[in-house]
């Protein structure tokens, strides 16, 4: 379809805005849409030993094997069960692509750029997920927490750790 | 200097012949069929072309029939080698083996298309053209 | 893609004769320069190399290329006519390379799509210097100077195209919905807005003006067009008129694929030739050379749409083919590979009562074909390491000059093949211990080789060899050696090896500390190697390849570093097995074999660690599911089987409990965004969609050392 090539076009566009909120534990998050490939069900995970605790696996993602992470304990919050609600977004940062295990999905929705302000920066330090919440946002009766997903899957303080203890070991 | 293009596709033909009449002449043929014409023409009236810059990809007559037939009348009306006319093939086909062909064929030049105006100049003044 | 593929024919042969006659001039140098003078058969070879060089520049209109060759073919030709002595060898050697290398540095300037702009005149004057005192120096000899050496120019011209790599090449298919009137018209008006940007297009159905008939065609076929042109996919998207489009298909393909042109989608029709040769028909007996007459164009009625009259031949037995299309099609037979064992392991088979000889038959001829077709590939894939092994001898001749070296380089197995992935990654690592071996291993002094009864000249063998499926390239040299005591004092003051005694080490273990992070024995960093980034790099490249790296030497007779490595990293040969509810591979080739123990053979040590005693042989021993924190495993070694595993003669045990199957592994590397665990090298899909991961047997040992 004609209309189709214009969509295309307008892709961009039309994503501007939009963020893919999903609910774990109490909090909600929200998560740009073009970072966005897929929502897939629950898959088996094969995990790989001696790695993160969030690193939950790999799966195989029509014969590409991509690995999972788990944003609770990503975010250090209790872990909970998988269940059938559970599902995996897929998502695309500079060419990486990685699942994140989420509790439910909730919407898309549209988020203006004046309606984020920044997370705030005083006495929360104990809370790991400030790290990659870029700012704030209050769509209906919730708020939610907008994350960074390029911070999300690249955590400098940790490798600078990995590095060190790798390191002493050697 | 007396030049004669043959090119069928218009936007080329427009661009090389508002490029070639700087340098002078320009008359435009638009086969393979009419550019031997044309050079038989201007043989016959004594004002034979210096340069002629042939498309290969042409109707009736491609690039490389149109160069043979030129180099077989020079040869046949016994036109000495300095006199001849330089010819400059003018293609976007630019496999050796074409390039080798048209040499073979006897052409002065061979320009890969979209051409490059800098060696082009440099290959007429090599040509002692300009 | 299209920057790595010039698509000038032309230019592309040019380079490609170039850099092979260069090559060949390296060659020839490398090989004579340690004689007095060349022989008249060098002089006349590089004389001729020069003169083509020269020439086919000349057409290129490369004209610093051109200059300089000329002036090199000058001092051959002066040493071909004269044959003067006393010509000062050395120095003309290295003229050549000089030349040689300008020429190589412009060609690789061309080839990236730069202006060939290097400035000939110091090499010229150079020459020019050296040129006059031959002339001299052949005066004096009383010798008479022969007739100016003669250069015709060319008179015959190339001009490449410009930047034509920079074109795009699409097929776009436009769909008018039905009811649409004047289709054709419509068409046209697409193909005029194109042509404002077009570079060439070619379109099918072709006769869209004066055919009304066409517009039929087009709203049931749709209407193909071919475009090069210069704009990007939005710019040519934005011309094109869609308002009564339905479907618009878009893509973009290589040159290659344009050039086939819309044969396949474009009818047929005879072409009107008029065929000039008529009375000369042995002309046209040549085999499938172009010929005048092969590219005129369809008669004109028919619209602008240009096809040829023939096809262009098809010849050639050799092609170039693009290695990103050659990874394609590696990435397609592991797929391959993948879905066969998907059919062939498919639980509906298991269901009983099923008849299935008549599968099992089929089947294994598909299994057949497969492994063929895995073996054809890999066969393209394998290259000579000639071009590596030819670099290397650049590099022993540069360095052993510069730090006053004399050194003798013996090639061995230089046509042995490898896969072209690992060609890419072994040539720094293989540079890197050629200079160790030039820079640290042969003495500084020839006093001190003397000494030891040694030759004065150095001598590093480079030799290559392909033993049961693995390819050892080794660089061995007859210098100091490596210092044990030297290099445990080293390792300890580093703190890499915390207090243990020199005694704890074997010699190789020993030796293995160069390879160490931040272990650099050599006190004065040279240009050459020796930055402290050293063998820890050569090593870890190798094993990012599946390769290792090993070390031998004799203090005072000299060392052999080894790389071996695979022939092919893509597909393995693996047994899986199952821990607890895991899949993992082994490589069968690093399985010596399989037993049943029962619990009384572990020895267990106090701290925990635990060992195995098979036929009076101690062997460290690893419990997967304990290891890697596996649930569902028994984790009994009664129930359970052990393996004994071997890697570069280190044997270690390990415990799994279920043997699955022996099968063909494609490996997939770990999604890099998983840190690299130790103990696994990879990972692959397996037959019922479901992910294994490969035990990496090197890792295993090193981490059961480190516990």
């Amino acid at each position: 379809m004609a209309e189709e090539i214009k969509e295309e076009l307008q892709e961009e566009d039309t994503q501007k805005g939009k963020f893919m909120t999903f609910q774990t534990g109490k909090e909600y998050f929200g998560i740009s849409i073009s970072y966005v490939n897929e929502i897939i069900v629950m898959q088996p995970i094969t995990a790989i030993p001696e790695v993160e605790d969030y690193i939950k696996g790999l799966i195989n993602l029509r014969g590409k094997i991509i690995p999972v992470i788990d944003v609770r304990t990503r975010f250090k919050m209790e872990p909970i069960e998988y269940t059938d609600r559970t599902c995996i977004i897929v998502i695309n940062v500079k060419s990486t692509v990685i699942g994140l295990i989420v509790e439910k999905i909730a919407e898309v929705d549209t988020i203006l750029d004046e309606d984020i302000v920044p997370p705030p920066t005083l006495g929360h330090k104990e809370n790991e997920q400030n790290k990659y919440v870029y700012g704030l946002a209050r769509t209906g009766n919730t708020v939610k927490l907008l994350i960074d997903p390029e911070k999300l899957i690249k955590d400098e303080d940790m490798e600078v750790i990995e590095e060190m203890q790798e390191e002493e070991q050697e | 200097m007396k030049i004669l293009l043959a090119e069928d596709d218009f936007a080329s033909r427009k661009f090389m012949d508002k490029y070639l009449s700087q340098y002078g002449e320009c008359e435009v043929t638009v086969d393979g069929e009419e550019a031997v014409d044309a050079f038989m023409m201007a043989l016959e009236d004594g004002e034979p072309y210096d340069l002629i810059c042939l498309d290969v990809m042409m109707p009736v007559l491609d690039g490389y029939q149109v160069l043979k037939a030129i180099r077989d009348i020079e040869e046949e009306k016994k036109i000495p080698k300095e006199n001849r006319a330089k010819v400059i093939m003018t293609t976007a086909l630019n496999e050796e083996r074409n390039v080798k062909m048209a040499f073979e064929l006897g052409c002065e030049a061979y320009s890969g298309k979209p051409i490059d105006v800098e060696k082009f100049e440099k290959v007429l003044k090599k040509l002692g053209l300009i | 893609m299209a920057e790595e593929f010039s698509t000038d024919g032309m230019l592309d042969m040019f380079l490609y004769e170039s850099g092979q006659l260069l090559e060949k001039l390296e060659g020839i140098i490398l090989e004579k320069k340690d004689e007095e003078c060349f022989d008249d058969a060098d002089i006349n070879e590089i004389f001729r190399i020069m003169h083509t060089i020269k020439g086919s520049s000349g057409i290129m209109m490369y004209e610093n290329i051109t200059k300089v060759s000329h002036k090199l073919e000058d001092v051959f030709y002066y040493l071909r006519e004269s044959h003067p002595d006393n010509v000062p060898h050395l120095e003309l050697v290295e003229k050549v390379l000089i030349v040689s290398d300008f020429i190589t540095g412009e060609l690789d300037k061309i080839k990236d799509g730069n202006e060939a702009d290097g400035s000939e005149t110091a090499i010229l004057e150079d020459l020019d210097e050296f040129l006059n005192r031959i002339k001299g120096e052949i005066k004096e000899q009383g010798i008479r100077l022969p007739k100016e050496n003669k250069h015709e120019e060319p008179s015959q011209f190339y001009i490449a195209p410009v930047a034509s790599e920079d074109s795009h090449f699409y097929q776009i298919t436009i769909h008018y919905r039905n009811d649409t009137q004047m289709s054709n018209l419509r068409a046209y008006s697409a193909t005029y807005a194109l042509k404002e940007i077009a570079e060439n297009l070619l379109y099918t159905p072709e006769d869209i003006i004066t055919n009304e008939e066409s517009a039929e065609v087009i709203l049931a076929e749709g209407f193909h067009m071919l475009l090069q042109t210069k704009s990007s996919k939005e710019d040519v998207i934005k011309l094109i008129d869609s308002s009564e489009a339905e479907k618009i298909d878009f893509e973009e393909i290589t040159a290659a694929e344009y050039g086939k042109g819309l044969t396949e989608i474009a009818q047929e029709e005879a072409p009107i030739i008029i065929n000039l040769d008529d009375d000369k028909p042995e002309v046209k007996e040549e085999k499938k050379a172009p010929m005048p007459g092969d590219y005129v164009v369809k008669a004109k009625e028919t619209g602008k749409g240009k096809t040829l009259a023939k096809n262009q031949p098809k010849q050639q037995s050799i092609i170039s083919v693009n290695v990103e299309k050659m990874d394609a099609l590696m990435d397609l037979i592991g797929e391959i590979v993948i879905a066969e064992a998907v059919v062939l392991q498919n639980p509906d088979l298991k269901v009983p009562g099923l008849e299935l000889s008549n599968f099992y038959k089929a089947s294994a001829q598909l299994s057949k074909i497969t492994t063929e077709l895995q073996e054809v590939i890999m066969s393209m894939r394998m290259m000579p390491l000639t071009n590596v092994f030819q670099k290397m001898k650049r590099i022993v001749f540069d360095v052993s000059r510069k730090l006053g070296k004399d050194i003798e380089l013996e090639v061995i197995g230089e046509n042995t093949e490898v896969d072209k992935n690992i060609i890419e990654h072994i040539s720094d690592p293989l540079m890197h211990l050629v200079r160790n071996s030039v820079d640290h291993g042969i003495e500084e002094n020839v006093e001190d080789r003397t000494a030891l009864g040694k030759p004065e000249k150095g001598k590093i063998t480079l030799e290559a060899k392909n033993e049961g499926g693995k390819v050892y390239i080794s660089v061995k040299d007859d210098g100091k050696g490596l210092k044990k005591e030297k290099l445990y004092e080293k390792a300890k003051n580093n703190g890499l090896i915390g207090n243990k005694e020199i005694t704890d080490f074997t010699d190789k273990e020993i030796y293995r500390f160069i390879t160490l992070p931040g272990f650099s024995t050599k006190e004065v960093i040279t240009e050459y190697s020796g930055r402290g980034v050293g063998m820890d790099v050569v090593v870890k490249n190798i094993q990012s390849i599946g390769g290792r790296l090993e070390i031998d030497s004799k203090e005072g007779f000299g060392s052999e570093m080894t790389l071996v490595i695979p022939l092919t990293l893509a597909i393995i040969n693996g047994i899986v097995v199952q821990v607890g509810q895991s899949s993992f591979v082994i490589e069968t080739a690093s399985i010596k074999e399989f037993v049943r123990l029962s619990e009384d053979a572990i020895v267990k040590e106090p701290n925990g660690e635990e060992y195995i005693v098979l036929r009076g042989e101690c062997y460290p021993f690893i419990r997967l599911n304990e290891r890697y924190q596996l649930p569902d495993s028994q984790g009994k070694v009664d129930n359970g089987i052990v393996v004994v595993l071997e890697h570069e003669g280190q044997q270690v045990c390990i415990l799994i409990d279920r043997l699955i199957q022996e099968q063909e592994i494609v490996v997939k590397p770990i999604p890099s965004y998983v840190k690299k665990v130790k103990g696994l090298s990879g990972c692959t899909q397996l037959g019922d969609g479901s992910i294994a991961l490969i035990l990496d047997i090197a890792g295993l040992i090193q981490g059961e050392e480190r516990g």
